[in-house]
């Protein structure tokens, strides 16, 4: 921690040839609210600190175009909260907002961040997942995307190479009888970890009943990543949702999941409230979906 | 770790201040530049009692490194010492009971400055939401809440 | 005479009307309100001088062991680093401890608990002392550890102390329980647990030591100065006088800053600043202050409660038993108020307890908001809700009638007077939540959110009671430009009680409270009064605020009479007036007549003390008056649970408090609401665990406290005034009943809602959804 060295690049091609020849132990920084305190803990020791927050401009956009949103992975949780496209048509992504943190979090800290931290307890994770979100990934020899889907490698691991930076999130603006929404639960309203998240991103046929898409998403499914819940997607793929499909949906999602119990709540329990939530938010979403057809 | 220069514009006046790359907003503000109205309540950006505006937004300045706030505007409690809405929001906290042991009061008065100049009329809930990062362990945060009700204008609730 | 002139006459008449009442019952502005809310540098952290160095504490990592080695070399070596204190490093005692001679302020040998703190690494700056500390190497053997207390009772248990692992017993022997379980038609027993509070101030423990004239100035957050210049003082083997302790503006308090850990910041800084003469700064972060300071008692009780066909309790037997940790620190008196209230507000014709303050090796626990209050009175509340229901009664029914009232007796055989406002609480809360009409409604719902009514009532036995003499000095001088000056060794920590205690004097002596000013409490200047604990500073420090007043006035009044050429007994002072009452016109003012005493020579400094009456009670059955005065309290708690997930909303509380007399009624409700809120973290989501001896959550990450988005939508607060014996103008206390009754009542609520008996705390949504204990929906 003595040796600490900061690096404030102005702009992203400046960052990015730094991070290339960099061979030491570099670390991203953006708002700081998670990286800081583990810092502080000791919990990781890097060499550099390379901090982007300077050059927010650059990276700091919600878009839509064409049916394609993209968001700078510099926009803060407060940009995303006050978004009226996400209000309107980002469901989830706007549930998740609301309920992150509290005021002085969501006003720095950014979905970059989010994304890059791998950690369970980052609510757009699932949400970005259940949207299909796209990463697009810059280092100075160029750019690739890469799907959010498989990104991790496990706690606090990205696929990400030392040499790039997350510059962007996007997926498609979820179409007619689409609809998107996010359930958490903590053991107070605010400023809490979730126990347990869920995003859904469903879409129906014609009909108005049987599902033509589904990802659910959540915070954790087997390992201590976030994941999509595959074969409680597969299932419902083809199936009206009823109450009967629900109830099965719900048998698959618990076989599926593996929640670890810790101190703040047990593996049981979580599983319970993971198996109401898909319930609540396949309802919830169908009927909305149906109500504005 | 390189020192380096910053220039933070602190409640109005420029200030040139040498910094470690770690070195944490609050600790320039308090210890450098006579901020004391910035408490800390937990150093890993949990309780909010460190609350200040940085380009004005609300955030929690241990958390915030120095460096990273060259060229930014802060505002804490001591700059708005003779603002006309913050003395308001000030004599309704007096008149309401809303400071008792006084630690999160600073951050509670920034944070219902902000909303106060943003909202002519803001309901409870709205209040609640921008209080929601500050804890307070003395009040139950009821005569925060009709302190801003009644610096916002409305009568109590 | 104009319109306005004679208003203010008539006012001023009207005004000597009230004598010494003149300005109880009135909403003032709190002494120390405007620098808190002009952000003023006033606690402890903001009053560091150049020059000074800083102190970090360092613990012990193994909850029981032996130190064989301790490596300090590397930390010793550190650029910064002035030295490492060690128990070697003391010239007088090596021992922090509040009560009983249990603790160390620096182990020399056996750690009892993580809390155990081995020395302080002295540094120029916080980082250097905070990197050295992380260089220290020690070496232990480690022994056998305790975490249960009802493992440490059990006979072939390891001795964790030298004694024995009990710290103290009580007992008490009301009657015959056996004759009265024959002769009762129901026997129910059940047992209920508590978890660990943290008090979470949000300004952590911190003291600052100055050498000074050849002996030391320590400023520090902290509940009681004397307590804590005495605890100094024996450390670095000066007499008291030479250790001068200044509490400063303290932010936050509830309990543990009247234990131990400001004697080991401020001994710990007094010491580094004895041995490298410089200023020095011991404070906690958030982390440290979690794991080292003092808790709430874990309790684990047991009833077994006989009760008659129609509802009468007739035998209570409780078993106790107290988790005080590593060290027993206030424990020693939190059980006996814990055991007091064994039965909470209900006569019980039989009553057997035995209580238990048991170590383990878990972080110690000691004073906290309630002191066994809540911990009691959860168990008996609980208790009383399963055995309203076992007996198909309505839970309000059950509770009037078997509740005190004027003319009952209660767990310790004292009679209950007329001043027992324990039915107009009740009475206030029930007709505000709507119970009645509510209640069998909620009996009959069939829906995924289901709502629940829980009552829970409140005796609280006032001050210190039973923990030994209860008094408190007040010096009052005033000043020759009218101010005046007030003194005391009792401290404000946030509850606004300093002012209030100073309302009492400004509304004796006719001068409003603006003309007031408190001086910072310093052990060179004021006699020690005890520490400021058990909410008695209105009740006792007033009655020695309104004493020095008293005096003042004895002095002014015939002076003001001489001046105005008319009787003593015509003269009154009000609004910073001297007047004839018949004449108002005919007046001196305050600065005027206080210009006159100073002309004359006249002393205008008196001190007040006052002493409670002793509470005698037999120490072999439990029975006596240990408490000359209650407080009484009813709340009722609305709750709205989701049957699918066990989360649950309280969606209103509606609480009284019989307080005697209110006498800054802004005050009280501000005591109602943040006692409210802190019990209801108690209730719903607070809890600190301890996984083999180590603290897992020591932040404020992962133990949670109420936010603003947590506080219930509806909180109907009332006070209600039937005066006590003890206080001034019948005054009782406030600060800290509010935080007991939340817990149970929303346990009962609970519990009415979904048929879910949640009998540990908090009653977290996994255990409502889960259930601890699925009860039948009772018929009625």
């Amino acid at each position: 921690m003595s040796s600490l060295e900061l690096f404030s690049p102005t702009n992203l091609d400046d960052a990015l040839k730094f991070i290339q020849h960099e061979d030491k132990d570099v670390a991203i920084i953006a708002s700081g609210t998670d990286l800081i305190p583990r810092i502080r803990k000791r919990q990781v020791s890097p060499s550099v600190l390379v901090d982007i927050s300077s050059f927010q401009n650059d990276l700091r956009y919600i878009r839509n175009s064409g049916g394609v949103v993209s968001l700078g992975a510099l926009t803060t949780l407060t940009d995303v909260l006050e978004s009226p496209l996400v209000r309107d048509r980002l469901s989830a992504l706007h549930e998740a907002a609301e309920l992150f943190g509290a005021p002085q979090v969501r006003n720095v800290a950014t979905v970059g961040g989010n994304v890059c931290s791998a950690a369970s307890s980052e609510d757009l994770i699932p949400v970005f997942m259940a949207l299909g979100a796209q990463l697009k990934l810059v280092s100075a020899k160029g750019e690739r995307t890469v799907p959010l889907e498989g990104f991790f490698k496990g706690k606090r691991a990205t696929k990400m190479k030392p040499s790039e930076i997350l510059a962007e999130v996007s997926f498609e603006l979820p179409k007619g009888r689409s609809w998107t929404g996010f359930e958490k639960l903590g053991r107070r309203n605010m400023l809490i970890l979730s126990l347990v998240s869920m995003a859904l991103s469903l879409s129906m046929k014609e009909d108005l009943q049987t599902v033509s898409a589904a990802r659910i998403a959540m915070n954790r499914v087997s390992e201590r990543i976030p994941a999509l819940a595959v074969k409680t997607q597969e299932f419902l793929l083809g199936r009206k949702v009823s109450s009967e499909t629900i109830a099965q949906a719900q048998k698959v999602l618990a076989s599926e999941i593996a929640l670890t119990s810790d101190f703040r709540a047990s593996g049981p329990y979580r599983t319970e409230v993971a198996q109401v939530y898909l319930k609540r938010l396949l309802l919830r979403c169908s009927g909305r979906i149906r109500g504005s057809a | 770790m390189t020192k380096r220069v910053v220039t933070i514009n602190v409640n109005g006046t420029e200030h040139s201040v040498q910094v470690n790359p770690l070195d944490r907003l609050i600790d320039v503000l308090r210890d450098e530049l006579g901020a004391k109205s910035v408490k800390e309540g937990c150093g890993t950006g949990d309780c909010g009692i460190c609350a200040i505006l940085v380009d004005g937004k609300l955030v929690n300045s241990c958390l915030m490194l120095a460096a990273q706030c060259d060229g930014r505007r802060v505002l804490t409690l001591e700059g708005l010492l003779g603002d006309p809405t913050m003395k308001r929001v000030q004599e309704s906290f007096v008149v309401n009971n809303a400071a008792q042991c006084g630690f999160c009061t600073p951050a509670m008065l920034m944070a219902s400055w902000d909303l106060a100049r943003h909202s002519a009329n803001p309901t409870t809930d709205e209040i609640k939401v921008a209080i929601s990062g500050i804890l307070c362990r003395c009040t139950g945060y009821y005569q925060i809440i009709d302190s801003v009700h009644q610096a916002c204008g409305e009568s109590k609730r | 005479m104009s319109e306005q002139v004679s208003q203010l006459l008539e006012s001023l008449r009207e005004k000597a009307g009230k004598g010494d009442l003149l300005y109880i019952g009135e909403n003032i502005v709190r002494v120390d309100s405007l620098e808190k809310v002009l952000g003023k540098p006033v606690y402890t952290a903001d009053l560091i001088p150049k020059g000074t160095v800083y102190a970090k504490l360092f613990h012990s990592s193994i909850p029981h062991g032996v130190i064989k080695h301790m490596e300090l070399g590397a930390a010793k070596s550190q650029p910064g680093v002035l030295g490492v204190l060690t128990w070697r490093d003391i010239p007088g005692l090596n021992e922090s401890s509040a009560i009983l001679p249990d603790r160390q302020l620096y182990a020399d040998s056996i750690v009892r608990s993580t809390a155990d703190i081995l020395g302080a690494v002295v540094a120029e700056t916080l980082p250097a002392a905070a990197d050295a500390v992380g260089r220290i190497k020690v070496d232990y053997e480690r022994l056998p550890a305790i975490f249960d207390p009802l493992e440490a009772l059990k006979p072939d248990a390891i001795k964790l102390h030298p004694k024995g692992n009990i710290a103290r017993q009580m007992r008490i022997r009301k009657g015959n329980v056996e004759e009265g379980f024959a002769k009762s038609d129901i026997v129910f027993e059940k047992t209920y647990r508590t978890q660990f509070q943290d008090a979470t101030p949000l300004e952590p423990e911190m003291g600052l030591a100055i050498p000074e004239d050849g002996g030391m100035k320590v400023i520090g957050s902290m509940q009681s100065p004397h307590h804590t210049q005495a605890a100094v003082a024996k450390v670095l083997k000066l007499p008291p006088e030479k250790v001068r302790v200044i509490q400063a503006v303290t932010g936050g308090a509830f309990g543990p800053k009247s234990d131990e850990t400001p004697f080991d910041v401020c001994s710990t800084a007094a010491l580094a600043a004895m041995k490298y003469r410089r200023p020095v700064f011991c404070g906690l972060d958030r982390e440290e202050s979690m794991v080292m300071h003092t808790k709430r008692h874990p309790f684990v009780i047991t009833h077994k409660t006989g009760v008659t066909s129609d509802g009468m309790l007739v035998a209570d037997e409780s078993k106790i038993v107290g988790d005080t940790g590593a060290y027993a620190s206030l424990g020693v008196f939190v059980i006996v108020r814990a055991t007091f209230h064994t039965v909470g507000a209900y006569e019980v014709p039989n009553v057997k307890a035995d209580s238990f303050l048991v170590y383990t090796d878990n972080t110690y626990t000691g004073s906290l908001r309630g002191f066994g209050g809540p911990q009691a009175v959860f168990a008996i509340e609980s208790q009383m809700e399963e055995l309203a229901r076992k007996l198909g009664m309505d839970p309000l029914e059950f509770r009037l009638k078997n509740m005190l009232v004027p003319g009952k007796r209660n767990a310790t055989n004292a009679l209950m007077d007329a001043s027992c406002g324990l039915p107009q609480c009740v009475e206030k809360v029930v007709a505000s939540s709507d119970y009645r009409r509510k209640a069998p409604l909620y009996g009959k719902q069939r829906g995924g959110l289901r709502r629940g009514l829980g009552i829970a009532l409140l005796m609280h036995g006032n001050s210190l009671g039973p923990e030994g003499n209860d008094y408190g000095a007040v010096h009052m001088e005033i000043l020759s430009d009218g101010t005046v000056s007030v003194g005391t060794g009792l401290t404000e920590y946030g509850t606004g009680a300093i002012s209030g205690m100073m309302q009492v004097a400004s509304s004796v002596l006719g001068v409003p409270l603006a003309r007031f000013k408190l001086e910072r409490p310093d052990t060179s200047k004021h006699r020690e009064s005890g520490p400021t604990v058990a909410s008695r500073v209105v009740v006792i420090g007033g009655n020695a605020s309104m004493l020095a007043a008293q005096k003042l006035k004895a002095k002014l009044v015939p002076l003001a009479a001489g001046m105005l050429k008319a009787g003593e007994d015509e003269v009154s002072i009000a609004d910073g007036v001297a007047f004839i009452r018949k004449r108002p016109s005919a007046s001196v003012k305050w600065d005027d007549l206080v210009a006159e005493a100073y002309r004359r020579g006249l002393s205008l400094k008196e001190d007040g003390f006052f002493m409670a009456p002793a509470a005698p009670w037999d120490t072999e059955v439990g029975q006596g008056t240990p408490y000359v005065q209650y407080t009484w309290g009813a709340l009722i708690a609305e709750v709205e649970v989701d049957t699918e997930t066990g989360f649950y909303k309280v969606l209103g509380v509606h609480a009284a408090y019989d307080v005697g007399r209110a006498v800054n009624p802004g005050g009280v409700l501000g005591q109602s609401y943040g006692g409210t809120v802190q019990g209801l973290g108690y209730a719903m989501m607070e809890e600190l665990l301890h996984k083999d001896g180590q603290v897992v959550n020591p932040n404020l990450g992962d133990y949670y406290i109420p936010t603003s988005m947590d506080i219930p939508a509806e909180f109907k607060a009332f006070i209600v005034e039937v005066p006590g014996p003890l206080g001034p103008f019948g005054a009782k206390i406030i600060a800290e009943p509010p935080i007991v009754l939340p817990g149970p009542a929303i346990r009962n609520a609970v519990l009415n809602a979904v048929g879910v008996s949640v009998d540990d705390l908090p009653v977290t949504s996994e255990k409502v959804l889960m259930g601890a204990s699925k009860a039948a929906r009772p018929s009625r």
